[in-house]
């Protein structure tokens, strides 16, 4: 277990590297997760280290963004204000992503 | 409670001042609070509206209420759970690679929808909350919130964005779509699970993929499939799309 927390940390680490050093405007996790793409890519399998711990940090990733989505206390007037409007974009930009993302895959796809 | 009676023990508000300077209150607030979160969530038969991570944001923020704490310092004692949010992009390198197994030729395709998706995404939300006047410091917090929360609070500090309010922008769009998208989907008789899957994924990242992994494999696997592609081309193109438009 923590064989695969180390070598999950060690790619978010090269990430950070990478972002601050050579490509500031993508965030380091990002870069750290296609470093460990192209790495299972070379590989050809997930190690079963890596695995376990990836998978258990993603079956609880709703747990990781509770403490930044508190922070929606000190903006409650604010939305409270937009509410109507907010919902109402909210719900029209996921309905239209849905559509139109689906709607392309069935027209581009390769019949078979 | 009267102190008086308990003379040789120290009064509870001392005990409050020790714990509450310590993270240690912070993260057993926000670990319980997920864990009734999660347990509603399952008694609920995972209805997508009983979401557990909205759920224990609003126990959070009526605990921190009622403690009268602020939420600074509630913060410094959770962000040992926040931390981690980078591990967890990190780790979503893993369903992507897993992902790529069942592809069959279909990549061009995929990226296609995705970009086209993830354009209607920002475009959408951000045209029509100005066109319905919404607070312009509002309007920033919707460019990522289709992409899945841990990155598009990365991408939120890049823009200026709230990353708190893209947060909450992505959870709601999360839960909206796992509710609405199969409405959408039959109405456009879209049938192929890979497809549904994929179209949830993009618009509904985690929320979305785990409402389609309850519902069929094929369709979960196209789901974090398409969360993680549009992950990172929206950590790439977001912030470029931002700079020239706002």
């Amino acid at each position: 277990m923590i064989q695969g927390l180390v070598q999950l940390f060690i790619f978010q680490a090269l990430g950070e590297l990478l972002s601050k050093f050579a490509l500031p405007f993508i965030p380091g996790p990002v870069l750290g997760l296609v470093l460990l793409l192209a790495f299972l890519a070379l590989r050809g399998h997930v190690p079963a280290a890596m695995d376990l711990v990836g998978s258990s940090i993603l079956q609880h990733l709703g747990l990781l963004f509770i403490p930044a989505s508190v922070g929606v206390v000190l903006y409650l007037p604010v939305l409270r204000a937009n509410a109507w409007a907010i919902s109402a974009a909210l719900v029209i930009s996921v309905l239209a992503t849905v559509a139109v993302t689906a709607l392309l895959l069935k027209l581009l796809a390769p019949k078979d | 409670m009267n102190p008086m009676t308990h003379a040789d023990l120290p009064a509870i508000s001392e005990i409050w001042v020790y714990l509450s300077g310590s993270p240690l209150l912070a993260l057993v607030l926000t670990l319980s609070a997920y864990l009734i979160g999660l347990t509603v969530y399952e008694r609920s038969q995972r209805n997508p509206l009983a979401n557990p991570v909205l759920i224990a944001v609003v126990l959070v923020c009526l605990s921190i209420g009622v403690l009268d704490m602020p939420y600074a310092q509630y913060f410094e004692g959770a962000q040992f759970v926040h931390f981690l949010l980078g591990t967890a992009t990190v780790s979503l390198a893993i369903p992507i690679y897993k992902g790529f197994a069942s592809l069959k030729g279909r990549m061009g395709v995929l990226m296609l929808s995705l970009v086209a998706g993830g354009l209607t995404s920002v475009l959408t939300a951000v045209g029509v909350a100005r066109w319905l006047g919404v607070d312009e410091s509002l309007v920033r917090g919707l460019v990522a919130k289709s992409v899945t929360a841990p990155i598009a609070m990365g991408i939120a500090e890049r823009v200026q964005a709230s990353p708190t309010l893209t947060a909450i922008f992505a959870v709601s769009t999360g839960i909206l779509g796992a509710v609405l998208g199969r409405y959408v989907l039959d109405a456009l008789r879209v049938t192929a699970w890979w497809q549904r899957g994929f179209a949830l994924g993009v618009a509904a990242h985690g929320i979305g993929t785990s409402r389609a992994f309850s519902v069929n494999a094929e369709a979960g696997a196209y789901a974090s499939l398409g969360m993680g592609l549009h992950g990172i081309a929206g950590a790439v193109l977001i912030p470029y799309a931002v700079g020239w438009w706002f």
